[in-house]
This record gives structure tokens, sequence and C-alpha cells, in this order.
């Protein structure tokens, strides 16, 4: 096995293993783990970001092809980095302003169209359906997408759910009814969601014990074993020298 | 102090320990329970076999290695389907932090499958502006990567024979684990370019990712680990998925017992508290 297969099953079990440990309580492993986490996030992007930005992007086909429009959005990027100097700050006005009208300009008429006209589209279907040749269809199964069953419970959820975010009108008599039936659809999608969260948590999880699991090899050096025993180590004197200090005082 | 009051305050290391062990047994001894495909995962693999060889796929491994253990399966699932069926295979991410992953993945499965880079497939690598990419990329493939993740120009390229923008993909999934992912290939991509698309993703944010399902604005949807291991089943390729889901079906029942003990624990406090409440009067 190569020697850098290697060092990284080392290194990527002493790392997990010291991030485990804070459930046992903070400590200095911890805090090493997520300070390295921390800086070698940002290294990582900087290098990406400068070989993929300044050399691919904009150093290569301006120097090699002589792609001289690229300095126009390379000048409108330079304008942000006057923020730097109190001075010429307000040069970056343009800069920004430049991202958000076009910014703005592309992304309303998709989002208006993916999140507000589809959706509703969707949630307004037909309970009854005129096929050609068949006459009207109608299904009532909650497995079915198209189900007139599942159209009337969306469209009770969404009203209910709108109607409870409606605060001009006192929630009293049928209001409150329908408010309390969309809180009701709100639990559901809360329960859901958390029932997704805990799935995804637990499959992360299983993701560090699968790789523990592996570096137990022999083939690896058993980086599993040895660095859970040092850890454990480490966690046991330092629970006894907070104990001694307490006891001191 | 009750049963119940010292239930309500036991030491939380122990609860991390029962998960821990829950998690860890049947990882070391699996059970194999059975899998059951949904479809939403089945959408995407349908779609995938109707594709003749020599199709443009595109898949964005739109994710860091903080969502490994989730979309990694996903990707590998994915990506020897795609070799299986001599499709074109285009990669790309929108997450700097995954670039290095991306093409550790794309590379591996293509060796494992015996592809050749820039002929079978190429991986473009990352490309900064996030959603402004997909649009750059819908115009013009070769503006937004005008060379691939190794430094080699992109046009010329044989895997890219006949592509020049989004319009051109016949199949394009994103596996996202949060923004730019799914949501903005559909927004930004396959809304305006139209496109087929389907979705991966980590399972906090499957929910959210349902209502685009059901309106078939995508046409289908790979949720979390779970996902990966139906995928898994689909292309009979065990891998870490499937393996993990004994682990995933134990820790879940762990927290379901944990949940309903600590509401009987709670509510048995609560009317003891009442009682007392009661008898004090």
């Amino acid at each position: 096995m190569p020697i850098e297969t290697i060092i990284g099953a080392w290194v990527a079990t002493g790392l997990t293993l010291f991030i485990f440990s804070f459930l046992y309580r903070d400590n200095p492993l911890f805090k090493l783990a997520e300070n390295l986490y921390v800086g070698i996030s940002v290294g990582y992007t900087i290098v990406k970001t400068y070989d993929t930005v300044i050399v691919y992007l904009i150093w290569n086909p301006i120097v090699k092809n002589g792609e001289w429009a690229l300095l126009i959005p390379v000048a409108i990027g330079m304008l942000m980095l006057t923020r730097y100097m109190p001075k010429a700050a307000w040069l970056s006005r343009y800069a920004f302003a430049f991202i958000v009208g076009v910014g703005s300009g592309l992304a309303i008429p998709r989002v208006i169209s993916s999140y507000i006209l589809k959706q509703i589209e969707d949630t307004v279907r037909p309970l009854l359906i005129m096929v050609p040749g068949e006459g009207l269809s109608f299904t009532w199964s909650l497995l079915s997408p198209a189900s007139s069953l599942n159209t009337i419970i969306i469209l009770v959820g969404v009203s209910s759910v709108l109607f409870y975010f409606f605060f001009s009108v006192e929630h009293t008599g049928l209001g409150k009814v329908v408010a309390r039936t969309g809180i009701l659809f709100l639990m559901v999608a809360f329960g859901a969601a958390f029932g997704y969260t805990v799935m995804a948590r637990m499959s992360l999880l299983i993701g560090r014990f699968d790789d523990l699991i592996e570096f137990t090899d022999p083939s690896y050096g058993r980086p599993s074993l040895w660095l859970m025993g040092l850890t454990i180590l480490i966690l046991v004197m330092m629970a006894q020298r907070s104990s001694h200090k307490s006891e001191e005082e | 102090m009750t049963f119940a009051e010292r239930m309500l305050k036991i030491d939380r290391r122990l609860i991390f320990l029962v998960i821990g062990l829950c998690t860890l047994l049947p990882l070391l001894y699996p059970v194999g329970l059975p899998i059951k495909i949904s479809p939403e995962v089945r959408g995407v693999y349908d779609y995938m076999e109707s594709l003749p060889e020599g199709s443009v796929f595109l898949l964005s491994l739109d994710f860091d290695p903080a969502s490994k253990p989730e979309l990694h399966p996903q990707s590998l699932s994915l990506l020897r389907h795609a070799f299986r069926k001599n499709l074109r295979v285009v990669a790309m991410t929108l997450w700097v932090s995954g670039t290095g992953m991306a093409d550790q993945v794309v590379t591996q499965v293509a060796r494992e499958m015996g592809k050749e880079n820039g002929k079978d497939y190429v991986f473009l690598g990352w490309s900064p502006g996030g959603t402004a990419v997909i649009m750059n990329m819908g115009q013009d493939l070769y503006g937004a990567f005008p060379v691939d993740y190794s430094g080699k120009p992109t046009k010329g390229l044989p895997v890219l024979q006949g592509v020049t923008n989004l319009r051109d993909v016949n199949y394009a999934i994103s596996l996202g684990a949060g923004n730019p992912g799914v949501e903005a290939w559909y927004v930004f991509g396959k809304d305006k370019y139209k496109f087929e698309l389907g979705g991966g993703c980590t399972g906090v944010m499957a929910p959210g990712l349902y209502p685009l399902l059901r309106s078939g604005q995508i046409n289908g949807l790979i949720g979390g680990l779970r996902g990966a291991a139906e995928y898994e089943t689909l292309i009979g390729q065990k891998g870490k998925a499937i393996a993990g889901m004994d682990a995933q079906s134990s820790t879940h029942l762990a927290i379901i017992v944990l949940v309903i003990l600590c509401n009987l624990f709670y509510f048995s406090v609560r009317r003891q508290v009442k009682h007392q409440g009661h008898s004090g009067l």
C-alpha cells in the first residue's frame, strides 16, 4: 500500500477520534482537530480559487490567448478591493451595483417561474381529468401522485397553512379551526424534516465508523486501535489532572 | 428522587454510548435487512436505463467532504451505472471545497470500468460563480469551462463532440448538499434550457425537494444514504450504502425507543408534580 494512503488513514483516524472526544467533554484534542479543519478548509479553498480563477480563467486566457476583453470583468472585480481603502471605498459600489443588478435580473424571473408559478400549477390540480376516449378519470390513492385524494390534502394543507400566517383576521370560530388545521400540517412537515435530519446525522456517523472499521486493518498499521487507545489515555490523564486541581483548590 | 426523575437527569454520554453501539454493532455484524425501492429512486434509474449508448450524461457533484458519507455512495453508483451503459459522462462540481474529492471519485470509477479520460468521460472541475456557471453553461459550455480539471482545453475533446451547451445534455443529475445544488440546477438550468434533470441530496435536504419531484420539475430523487442503498440495489452492486442500512435501521429504532421512554418519564414526572400540588392544597 502506498505510504501516502497509510499516512492519510492515520491522519483521518486521529482527527475523527479527536472530534469524537468532544462527546466526553471539551478538550484540547478536539480543539486541535477543530482548528485544523477550519484552517485546512480555508487554505484549500484559497489555493483552488487561485489556481482556477487567477491562473486558468484570467492569466492564461489573457497572456496566452490574448483575450483582452477579460480585463473588463477583472477591473470590476478589482473595484471590490477598494473597500479596504476608506478614501476609495465608494468605487466598490459600482461593482456591487453591477452584481446586484445582474444577479436580480437573472434570478427574479427564474425564481418566480420555478418556485411560484410551477408550484401553484401543481397545487391546484383538477380533481377530475378528462382523458380523450375514456371520459372523466379520477383516483383515490395516497400512493399515486396524481390522485384526487392527494390533490385535496395538498389544497387543504396549503390553504390552512397560509391562513395560519394571515394575521389580519382574528383566529376565532371557523378561523381557529382552519388555523389549527394549518398547525397540524406544519407539525407533520417539521416531523418529516426532523426525521430526515436524524437519518442524515446517523448516516454521517455510519460513514465515520465505516472508515474507522476499515482502518483497523493491519495493512494500514491498525491506526483505529492505536489512536483510540491513545485518545482514551489522554482523556483519562486530563480527567485525573483536573480532579487533582479541584482537590487542591 | 423517583426512577423517572433519575432517568430524565441521566448522563447524556450514556445515550451517546447507546447510539454508538447501535451503529457500530450492525456494521460489524450485518443482518442484511431487505431494501425496498422507492418510486423516486426508480425514477432516476429508469431514465438512466432508457438513455441510448453515447448519450451525454452530466453529473454535478455539488458537495464537499462533510457530506461524503451520504453523497459519495450515490455518486459511485450513478457513475458505475452510466459507464456500464456506455454513456458519455461529463462530471463537474459547483463546490470548490469538493473539487479534489469529485476528481477522485470520477477517476476511481472510470479506472474500475476501464474508461478513458477525454474519450469516455471528462471531469471539468470547478468554476467560480455558483448559479452563474449553470447559466454560462447554458449559453456556452466552453466559455464556462475552457479547460478541464487537468488543464486540457475542453474544445475538441471527443467526449464533448456535438455538445455546445446544456441543451445538448440528455440527462443531468446534481448531487447536492446545499446551495448551489439540485434547486439551482432546476431554476437556472432545466427551467431555461430544457434538459431532463434528476437529483440526489443529503437526508436533511430531501423533504425540501419533494415539491419539485411531485410537480415533475425533477424526474427522480435519491435521498441520503437510504437512497444510495436503493440505487446500489437497483444496479446490483453492493457498496457502503447497503452495508450501512442495518446500522441506520437499528439507530432509528434506538432513537424511537428513547423518544418514547423520555415522553413516558416526562409525563410521569408531570403527573407526580400535579398530584403533589393537589395534596399540598
